[in-house]
């Protein structure tokens, strides 16, 4: 039956939608679970290790030990800063970083041949009795690869150029220049005694529940000098961005669930509608309608096989093809996701199959036999609001179960709710608006509006599904658009890539000529001040060596300005006046919240050995996320005019021009420069992919929403098909006809477009105000994109699809029908 | 379609006469309909010639032949082939709108009237018998007031009491509209009440 049946064209509508949504959601799961996978390694990545326990004094050999026992890798590092001498007069504080043989445990070190050269990827740190250099260290030392450097007592071969490890952000505490060395060369140096300034810590990795004993088994031991961090440290910029396209894909994903949902139904009622008169003669042959049931619910079961065997081949395919685009950018290899993403596709067939396809066609069974004999016997195929309400719990679960995010699910449900409640007043405002006589064939307008009228209810229901169909697909490219474009905006061509701190207040104007002179784009010089938060109110705030405190005494960096910081946007307060001699001062807001400090508060600092009063003037918003230097505490610059401060820039250097460091380091010998190139390149590379990914995704999507709009068109051509057969018998042109068809299907478009653009604009409200996080700005182009999508693409395929009636002879349809 | 090509008609050569009842009768499948279709501009023949008046059928277009079947022609149809969606004026004006004619709805009502469905005009096809509603296209089909008019078994779907009268009302307006009159049928009683029978057998006219 399967078999005859695919002529009639709706099985294949059914079986390509039933594919898709098992191909999209399986294959965006999928990519989903990897990318979280990859993710999770990432972050990991930054530590260098999945724990990490650190001191300043040394850490127990017991916890190595108890590590291994369990199955726990494990490495050691430690950090200090220390006189670097080469030669007979060069020498150079730098920060000084030993590392064991297992390290890194997690991401890659990285090392070049020269200072500056090709990054090559190292399979492990300096070897014994070798160092390897920050590019910058070797003019300042003025040594070159394969001379010898010394560290206290002992002298090392400087052996190659050190340019990345995992864990940099964290030993990035502005002392210097860099120099790895192995850990087992310190003794010899006889540089790190007790007291120094110093940091030690084991690195610990493992899978999850390993890790998770081993973890229970160490908290209990760590004194209060010893602290555990952990991936929950705040992710890397390109966390933010990857979790972001996350949730547009699976928001793509629970749109592909709805938006099948809905062809499905739409051609099982079809196919049940031109079954009817099939199940009339069978039944009349002596068929029970339990027989009849069961031979449909047989010939669906084997449809809802096929099509999970081929949705989950699709969308493996479709995983297959994002890591195929990601595989270079990818710093990890993601993870395996295992079956569970294709159990994913393999339910949500079987709940499309059996709460869209099964009740039209469990009512074949109930058809009447009389249909053999007299034609106007009532299809028994109407379906009940029950049915839709099932459908529609059914498409909620299933987005809810499938995004695991009730918000999402909310806001597209929003969406749908005022597609089908703005479509419904459409409706009645048709039915109610006096009914235009007969066909009024007199004029191709007159013709259309009056179809239009005529099916005033089936149309109001056709353009409903129309508006939900382009509505998703609006709300898809809105949130694809927004996302790529804040990517974009945070990254920009000629973003900073370069940080230069500890200028001294006699070199700003000579540096700032000498970046100039080279064209160099840079941010403004901004004046630092390192200082302590003390008090709040006069309440002095807890000493605490736990970073997690909140509320605690802390260094920060402070910086002066009469106006408001670029990028930086004022929710709360005032701005103070140019030149004011008041002690005020702004806050970063979360900043501001952590410490529980508000506008007019009195906050005590000490800078140096001076105490400083301020009270805080107003509150700060600012993006992390740019490469911009922000602070958390802003001045007006008389108030601190008399503290001694170092002042900082970031710039950005095109890559053939990293020679220009050499020579500015050689002019500007103390300050230091902080390479961020490689960073700001990989996230850019990550950016790129990720959106390459959403463009795909929205692609497969767009095909999903076609299917749809194909299914709506084809469930109303029976009766489009058989009115205009009449007309032309009855002598009406080819142009009256097709026109009459695209007026009509275009009109419909055009309530659908409309429709589908108020809701999509609500929806991508609610989601990016909620779900994604990102400011809303409204988007007027999608007004005529949505309106015009909608009556080209309905009014293309509506004609399309009664192509035939203009191409045969009406004698020909007229049998047919 | 099976692949090899079937003739359905061959060799017929047939003349009818303005103002002439003429039946074509035979057994299923001679062709009967085939032959109704083409005379009436409905399909296009493979070869051969149809000329009604002044004008050769195959050498018009589709559109051209749609407007010669709304200018001269109409139909009966064994299933009547109303439009659910329209009531019965609305079928009935259906051909008259067509043509652009101005008092549409005034002269479709005044054939259903005649029809003697002048009390059902709002009615819609399911709420109607089947012989109300083949009154209903015969309604529509003299409305245009066509020179020529074809019936395709008009009592094929209908009692024999149902389909008596009405064959009476076909014929009575036919008679008072002067319109020439072709119809296809099983009947033997409507074929005699026509002028002249022509007999299909096989795709070939075997007398007429």
């Amino acid at each position: 039956m399967l078999a005859r049946d695919w002529r009639g064209g709706e099985l294949g509508v059914l079986l390509v939608a039933l594919v898709l949504a098992v191909g999209v959601v399986s294959g965006i799961s999928a990519f989903a679970t990897r990318l979280q996978n990859a993710l999770t390694q990432e972050s990991h990545r930054f530590l260098a290790a999945d724990l990490v326990a650190r001191s300043s004094r040394a850490l127990p050999g017991e916890w190595l030990q108890g590590a291994a026992q369990r199955g726990v890798a494990t490495a050691r590092t430690l950090t200090f800063p220390s006189m670097v001498f080469a030669g007979d007069d060069s020498m150079q504080l730098a920060a000084i970083k030993a590392v064991s043989d297992e390290y890194p445990l997690r991401g890659e070190l990285t090392y070049s041949e020269q200072p500056f050269g090709a990054v090559l990827p190292a399979a492990g740190g300096p070897a014994r009795g070798e160092v390897w250099l920050e590019s910058r260290l070797f003019p300042l030392l003025d040594v070159a690869i394969g001379d010898q450097v010394s560290i206290g007592e002992a002298t090392f071969t400087v052996a190659a150029a050190a340019r990345t490890e995992p864990d940099q952000a964290a030993s990035f505490g502005g002392y210097g220049p860099r120099l790895l060395m192995h850990y087992d060369d310190i003794p010899a140096t006889g540089v790190v005694q007790p007291g120094s300034r110093v940091e030690y810590r084991q690195l610990y990795a493992a899978a999850p529940p390993l890790l998770a004993s081993f973890r229970g088994w160490l908290e209990p031991q760590l004194e209060d000098s010893q602290s555990l961090l952990d991936v929950s440290e705040g992710q890397p910029g390109i966390g933010r961005a990857l979790a972001r396209a996350e949730r547009f894909l699976l928001l793509a994903g629970s749109l592909a669930v709805v938006l099948a949902g809905v062809a499905i139904a739409l051609a099982a009622r079809r196919f049940s509608e031109r079954h009817t008169d099939y199940v009339a003669i069978m039944k009349s042959l002596g068929a029970t309608s339990q027989r009849i049931n069961r031979l449909y619910a047989g010939s669906l079961l084997l449809l809802g096989l096929l099509a999970t065997a081929l949705g989950c081949l699709l969308g493996w395919s479709i995983q297959a093809l994002f890591f195929g685009l990601f595989a270079e950018q990818m710093p990890v290899q993601p993870g395996a996701s295992g079956p569970g993403p294709y159990a994913v596709g393999a339910a949500t067939a079987l709940t499309c199959l059996l709460c869209f396809a099964w009740p039209p066609l469990r009512r074949l069974g109930l058809a009447s036999p009389l249909r053999v004999l007299r034609r106007d016997v009532p299809e028994e195929n109407r379906r009940s609001l029950a049915d839709y309400l099932v459908g529609l719990l059914a498409v909620s679960l299933l987005m809810w179960w499938y995004s695991g995010d009730l918000q999402l699910t909310l806001a597209v449900l929003a969406g749908l709710a005022i597609t089908v409640v703005l479509g419904l007043g459409l409706a009645l405002t048709l039915l109610r608006g006096g009914r235009l006589v007969g066909m009024s064939a007199g004029s191709i307008w007159r013709l259309a509006l009056a179809g239009l009228q005529r099916r005033g209810t089936a149309n109001a229901m056709q353009v409903v599904i129309f508006a939900m169909a382009i509505m998703l697909l609006l709300v898809l490219v809105l949130v694809r658009t927004s996302l790529i474009d804040a990517w974009q905006t945070q990254l920009p061509q000629g973003t900073p890539n370069h940080f230069m701190i500890n200028i001294g207040p006699e070199e700003v104007q000579a540096v700032d000529q000498m970046l100039r002179s080279q064209d160099i784009a840079s941010e403004p010089l901004y004046p630092m001040i390192r200082g302590r938060i003390m008090a709040v109110n006069g309440d002095e705030l807890p000493r605490s060596d736990d970073l997690q405190a909140n509320r605690r005494q802390r260094e920060s960096n402070f910086t002066w300005s009469d106006t408001l910081p670029p990028g930086n946007r004022l929710i709360a307060g005032q701005w103070w006046p140019v030149q004011t001699d008041a002690a005020l001062v702004s806050l970063e807001r979360e900043f501001a919240e952590r410490m529980g400090i508000q506008v007019g508060d009195t906050v005590d600092f000490l800078v140096g050995a001076q105490p400083l009063q301020a009270q805080v003037a107003n509150l700060r918003e600012l993006d992390w996320q740019t490469m911009q230097p922000n602070f958390f505490l802003v001045f007006p610059p008389r108030l601190l005019a008399d503290y001694p401060a170092t002042f900082m820039t970031s710039f950005y250097l095109a890559p053939g021009d990293k020679t220009f460091l050499n020579r500015f380091i050689r002019a500007f010998p103390t300050v230091t420069v902080i390479e961020m190139d490689v960073v700001v390149e990989q996230i850019r590379s990550i950016v790129n992919q990720v959106s390459a990914a959403v463009e795909l995704v929205l692609a497969v999507i767009l095909a999903a929403g076609a299917l749809v709009l194909i299914a709506g068109v084809q469930s109303s051509v029976d009766a489009r098909m058989h009115e205009s057969a009449i007309l032309r018998a009855l002598g009406a042109r080819r142009g009256l006809v097709l026109g009459g068809l695209f007026i009509e299907f275009a009109a419909m478009g055009l309530f659908a477009g409309l429709l589908a653009t108020v809701a999509a604009e609500l929806s991508v409200y609610i989601l990016q105000q909620w779900v994604m996080e990102m400011r809303y700005t409204p988007s007027p182009w999608i007004w005529p994109l949505g309106i015009g999508a909608g009556v080209a693409l309905i009014g293309g395929l509506g004609v399309f699809s009664c192509r035939r009636v203009v191409s045969s002879p009406p004698v020909a349809l007229l049998r047919a029908l | 379609m099976a692949g090899t090509e079937l003739e359905i008609l061959k060799g017929i050569t047939l003349e009818i006469k303005s103002g002439e009842a003429v039946a074509i009768v035979g057994a299923s499948g001679s062709g009967k309909s085939t032959l109704l279709g083409l005379l009436a501009g409905l399909d296009e023949a493979s070869g051969g010639r149809v000329v009604i008046g002044d004008t050769d059928l195959g050498e018009l277009d589709e559109d051209g032949r749609a407007l010669f079947r709304g200018r001269h022609v109409g139909f009966v149809f064994q299933s009547f082939q109303l439009l659910p969606a329209l009531t019965a004026l609305e079928n009935v004006m259906l051909p008259l709108e067509l043509q652009g004619q101005a008092k549409a709805r005034e002269q479709a009502g005044e054939f259903l009237q005649r029809v003697g469905l002048g009390a059902r005009m709002q009615h819609y096809p399911r709420q109607m018998s089947g012989g109300e509603q083949q009154r209903v296209a015969i309604a529509r089909a003299f409305a245009a007031q066509p020179s020529i008019l074809f019936a395709d078994e008009p009592t094929g779907n209908l009692d024999t009491h149902t389909g008596a009268h009405i064959i009476d009302l076909l014929f009575e307006l036919n008679r008072e509209e002067g319109t020439t009159l072709v119809l296809v049928t099983h009947d033997e009683t409507l074929a005699q009440r026509c002028e002249r029978r022509l007999v299909l057998a096989a795709g070939e006219l075997v007398a007429a």
